[in-house]
């Protein structure tokens, strides 16, 4: 029987993954052509830091990037070189590197931004919505829910440019480069750091033992943090709370009371256990709204990652630069659905693909 | 056969007949013959059901959070309609910048003549927040409006057919869930124009798949109903069906889901705009963040349309909320 089950298991991973490439695909062919149909003119954008260059080395210029010739050709040139390994150059954000290179070394901190969230947002609202649900209709209650509805409706960064506020003007904390000279240097690609050797500076920090650059990055990711796990609490928290009121009125629970298992039991091990099942599918919606959110907060907080890097290339028309970058993002959609999916299994044995 | 309904109807509105030789049979068949009902009785029954289950709706709807909601939403529809009435500048002081600069200068405090003081190229922040109400409301409902009604219809149309034209659309569906939709829908903006129209018919655009998706699910419950194939024996065709019978039956969830609907589509709006692609002809409330982002000492700038995106966003979310603790079936059941 367990065999059938992994065999299927394994059609179904296959199958799903096979769906997955050729939306990876579509997405990619779309978003070349939506890139393209943009009306900025990037030649024009890099020329135009100085406004002295005559009209002849603007053509030459033209010329030169490719960007005077016929869409379908650069499609076609493209996607050949795409397939092998070759995303094209970044034109205006980070002129003559490779996307590739470029998007090896800006996802780690955007990376770096979103798990921290990640880790700490399931635990939150876990909690959140147990308490709201064993004191339903008291104060706790009210309290619980209505901190969280204030965080769906808070736009991201306006919460953000608040925290800014609070913590540079009220508090003084710190006010912009005060902090360490290897602040704004660590956080630009340019500027390697050294010691570098995964990109993620917070394993590079462990792996090296640099104190001074785990104390540095985790600094700048405190704020960046705190707007995104109040923006998103919601989703895991509200699941929670549905599924143990329903939970807490199954037969089984009673049954549990009846014959004296303590509460922290019931809660933990009886209700919880079951009541969590459902939570899964929050977190795939979870790290999309992260991957968005962080869009603003790296634009607020300076920090350069890969939503500060899609708005400077937008803002640029670094068509290149766009394309790998939502290439990358909705792989990770993607595959996180996918990897929820898979766990849905995992967690709740009954269901079988 | 219907006489006699309205006879035993009226019997029930006079308390008087209650004693007499017909109502003692009935009253012997009552006692007499289990699971008997009296077809008048029944009638009257369902009448005051019907009145009861109205008015347990109001009840479960008006709650104190909702009414703040409803409060809310008042609010700012309230200042949508009086701006030129309540705003001290006309709309072009407000947009357009070589008249703005006339009677004022950028980033100032309160003052007499600016009532929340003034954001960049010496725009009125008051004037400004009150005119950004007319961009938000409208954005919000007609996104809205424009999605559902899409949504409607082509969750009705693949749920009730299914089969090939069921996995064609459903495959359109996950295609368009696999985009990051803000970042799709600024190229748009970038590509045709930055007018509100576009923003409005794009955003719309992409939040159809996810609300034919809802209406799919809530079509294909419905569809294994009794009535929809006796609809069908009786020979009614397929857009009657459709559109008459399904489409009253299934139409819950999208409401439920339409006012949440518009404070994230407001939402969603605020931040396009504070990114900084807006139409920049119309003054709203996510470009003067934008404005007042980098001015750390003039916070009012920020503050005021952040508070008002947040009451805006706030009333819409409340109200829906309240709209699916009243009507979702699930939560009855729960709430007993």
């Amino acid at each position: 029987m367990k065999m059938v089950k992994s065999k299927n298991m394994l059609m179904y991973i296959i199958k799903r993954v096979l769906v997955m490439i050729v939306m990876v695909f579509f997405v990619l062919v779309a978003t070349f052509f939506l890139t393209q149909l943009m009306q900025v003119n990037p030649v024009l954008n890099k020329m135009s830091s100085d406004p002295r260059v005559p009209f002849i080395i603007y053509l030459e210029e033209l010329e030169r990037s490719g960007a005077n010739k016929p869409i379908f050709e650069k499609f076609l040139i493209f996607m050949s070189n795409f397939f092998q390994g070759n995303w094209g150059t970044s034109y205006i954000v980070a002129d003559g590197v490779p996307v590739t290179k470029l998007i090896s070394q800006v996802f780690p901190q955007t990376i770096e931004l979103v798990i921290i969230p990640i880790i700490l947002i399931p635990i939150i609202s876990v909690k959140l919505g147990i308490s709201s649900a064993k004191n339903r209709n008291k104060w706790q209650d009210s309290v619980i829910r209505g901190v969280i509805m204030l965080g769906v409706c808070v736009p991201i960064f306006f919460l953000a440019t608040l925290i800014q506020f609070f913590v540079s003007n009220v508090l003084s904390v710190y006010t912009y480069g005060v902090i360490s000279i290897e602040t704004t240097s660590v956080n630009s690609i340019n500027v390697y750091y050294t010691n570098r050797l995964t990109g993620f500076r917070l394993i590079d920090a462990f792996l090296f033992n640099d104190q001074a650059l785990l104390q540095d990055s985790l600094l700048h990711l405190i704020l960046p943090s705190i707007a995104s796990i109040i923006v998103s609490l919601a989703g895991i928290s509200r699941q929670t709370r549905a599924s143990m009121l329903d939970v807490m009125r199954k037969d089984y629970v009673r049954t549990a009371r009846a014959k004296g298992v303590a509460e922290k039991d019931v809660i933990n091990k009886h209700t919880l256990r079951n009541a969590l099942i459902p939570t899964s599918n929050e977190i795939v919606g979870l790290v999309a709204g992260l991957m968005l959110g962080s869009l603003f907060t790296e634009l607020i907080f300076n920090y350069k990652g890969m939503g500060w890097y899609v708005y400077a290339a937008i803002r640029g028309g670094d068509y290149t630069v766009i394309t790998g970058m939502i290439i990358v993002n909705s792989i990770i959609i993607l595959s996180g659905t996918l990897v929820a999916d898979i766990l849905y299994t995992v967690i709740d044995p009954r269901i079988v693909y | 056969m219907k006489d006699s309904n309205v006879q035993e109807l009226d019997f029930l509105k006079e308390k008087t007949s209650y004693f007499s030789k017909k109502n003692f049979i009935r009253a012997l068949k009552f006692l007499i013959i289990p699971g008997w009902r009296d077809s008048g009785f029944s009638q009257k029954e369902y009448e005051i059901d019907k009145i009861k289950s109205k008015r347990k709706f109001f009840r479960r709807l008006i709650k104190p959070l909702t009414l703040i909601g409803i409060g809310f939403i008042l609010l700012i529809v309230f200042l949508a309609i009086y701006a030129p009435w309540i705003a001290p500048y006309t709309l072009e002081y407000v947009t357009n910048v070589s008249k703005a600069i006339d009677v004022g200068i950028p980033y100032t405090y309160p003052s007499p003549s600016h009532p929340w003081g003034t954001t960049a190229y010496a725009y009125d922040l008051f004037s400004r927040i009150m005119w950004g109400a007319r961009t938000a409301i409208v954005f919000g409902f007609l996104t809205i409006i424009f999605a559902t009604s899409g949504g409607i219809l082509v969750g009705t149309i693949s749920g009730y057919y299914g089969g090939k034209v069921d996995a064609i659309i459903m495959r359109i569906v996950d295609f368009s869930l696999a985009f990051p939709t803000l970042v799709i829908v600024i190229l748009f903006t970038e590509m045709i124009s930055r007018e509100l129209i576009t923003m409005l018919l794009v955003f719309g655009l992409f939040a159809i798949p996810g609300y034919s998706r809802l209406m799919r699910a809530s079509v294909l419950a419905t569809k294994e109903r009794l009535y929809i194939e006796a609809a069908k024996t009786s020979g009614a065709r397929n857009f009657k069906i459709m559109f008459t019978h399904i489409f009253a039956n299934a139409i819950s969830p999208m409401l439920i889901r339409f006012f949440g609907g518009i404070g994230a589509a407001i939402l969603a709006f605020a931040g396009l705009a504070f990114l900084g692609f807006g139409d920049a002809s119309l003054p709203d409330w996510g470009t003067d963040i934008n404005y007042g982002r980098g001015h750390m000492s003039m916070i009012h700038t920020t503050l005021f349309p952040g508070l008002f995106i947040l009451i805006a966003v706030l009333g819409f979310m409340l109200l829906g909320d309240g709209l699916r603790d009243a009507l979702d079936p699930r939560l009855k059941a729960r709430s007993k």
